[in-house]
């Protein structure tokens, strides 16, 4: 069996935190023994069904703010030479997060305790917390 | 003016307030995603119009709902359609009724116009139906509206991103307010009163009554809506395609 690329799964929504993650897996990506492959993934919320005839307006305000997201992360890995795939979902962030996980076979997760959406203070925020409960493989955790 | 004292109103007018946020609120998003991929002087035109077409809309609809829902069995028409409602806020925004898609003044505003006559319905049926029939309080839904369809868009989105349980809770409260209105239809208030006596619940401490219609329409909501919405992200994760597919002429976010 050829050895297959270790996949790394980077949940990023632009916070501070979710940075660091990412300049935490930039910074420690030779450390890694086998060929790493990662995968930057933005969760768009979705806008509420009573919302009508605008789906590839939608469709493009996701791709734009995902993409505004992920410009920061982007810029890390391209700095430090790490290549990488970008994605941008849409849907609840911590099951989208978990979903993409079972279907893309990934094999660790690396993300920030908390994101935008945390109330300042709180150890762990809501994401990180059920991605943890939920997932399989192993997830690092970046303060 | 003694109706402002009654717990009643307040009840009443904090329903409004929040529906109002989330029902005015996306139809602002619709506005603004309508008119992002125009160029940028006409965006100005298109949300305009757009938001001045939702604000005539309201007011007539509002007008035309105060008479209609005296008649019998509109209420229960009424109740359905507001209970549909409250679920479709809980399941994520779908591409089956994409009208057209291309990119000239006209077209963005035939699209506004008709997310308007849809979501205006939606909107007066809502604030209706917590009025109760108060002509003070369907005329203060009125007027939050306004702002709201016109700034709201920024709002409800910002407030969807961190606090998503707040559209949960209008769900369950749209529930709540089309149980109540269902079971006060002219056709039903007398049969429920001889068949379902136990149907009201009277609170401790002087709060009133709620009727066992409203619980069960907030709880239906939400279950209805979270399994629905559960079944459709069963389908696999929705990733948007990686080339740069439809990029607006215009960059900027929405609002």
């Amino acid at each position: 069996m050829s050895e297959r690329a270790y996949r790394v799964l980077v949940p990023v929504d632009g916070s501070e935190c979710s940075n660091r993650a990412v300049e935490f897996l930039a910074r420690k990506a030779k450390y890694y023994a086998e060929p790493l492959e990662v995968h930057l993934l933005n969760v768009q919320h979705p806008f509420p069904g009573t919302i009508r005839g605008v789906h590839r307006q939608a469709q493009e305000a996701h791709h734009e703010e995902g993409m505004k997201a992920l410009a920061a992360a982007r810029r890390i890995l391209d700095e430090a030479g790490v290549p990488y795939q970008h994605h941008i979902a849409v849907g609840e962030p911590a099951d989208t997060i978990v979903r993409y996980v079972k279907e893309k076979a990934v094999d660790q997760v690396v993300m920030g305790t908390h994101g935008r959406g945390a109330v300042v203070g709180l150890l762990l925020g809501s994401v990180a917390s059920k991605v943890l409960q939920l997932v399989e493989v192993p997830v690092l955790l970046v303060k | 003016m003694e109706e402002i004292l009654t717990p009643q109103f307040w009840t009443g007018l904090l329903t409004i307030i929040w529906v109002n946020i989330i029902l005015s609120g996306d139809n602002a998003v619709v506005i603004a995603l309508a008119a992002r991929s125009l160029p940028e002087r006409q965006q100005k035109q298109a949300v305009f119009w757009g938001a001045g077409a939702a604000v005539a809309m309201r007011i007539v609809l509002t007008v035309v709902a105060v008479e209609l829902l005296k008649l019998p069995y509109l209420k229960i028409i009424g109740g359905l359609l507001l209970f549909w409602i409250a679920v479709k806020l809980l399941l994520p925004e779908d591409g089956d009724d994409d009208v057209d898609s291309s990119d000239n003044l006209l077209q963005a505003i035939k699209t506004i116009l008709i997310a308007d006559l849809v979501m205006s319905l939606d909107n007066v049926i809502a604030v209706a139906a917590a009025a109760k029939g108060s002509v003070l309080l369907l005329v203060i839904g009125l007027a939050i509206s306004i702002p709201l369809v016109i700034f709201g868009a920024t709002m409800l989105m910002a407030l969807m991103e961190r606090y998503p349980v707040i559209i949960t809770l209008g769900a369950a409260i749209l529930g709540w307010v089309a149980g109540e209105m269902t079971v006060t239809d002219p056709v039903l208030v007398g049969w429920i009163e001889t068949n379902l006596p136990w149907m009201h619940l009277h609170l401790p401490l002087g709060l009133g009554a709620v009727s066992w219609a409203q619980i069960a329409g907030a709880i239906v909501v939400v279950v209805l809506g979270k399994w629905l919405a559960r079944r459709a992200a069963e389908a696999g994760v929705v990733e948007l395609p990686q080339h740069e597919h439809g990029q607006p002429k215009q960059p900027g976010g929405l609002g």
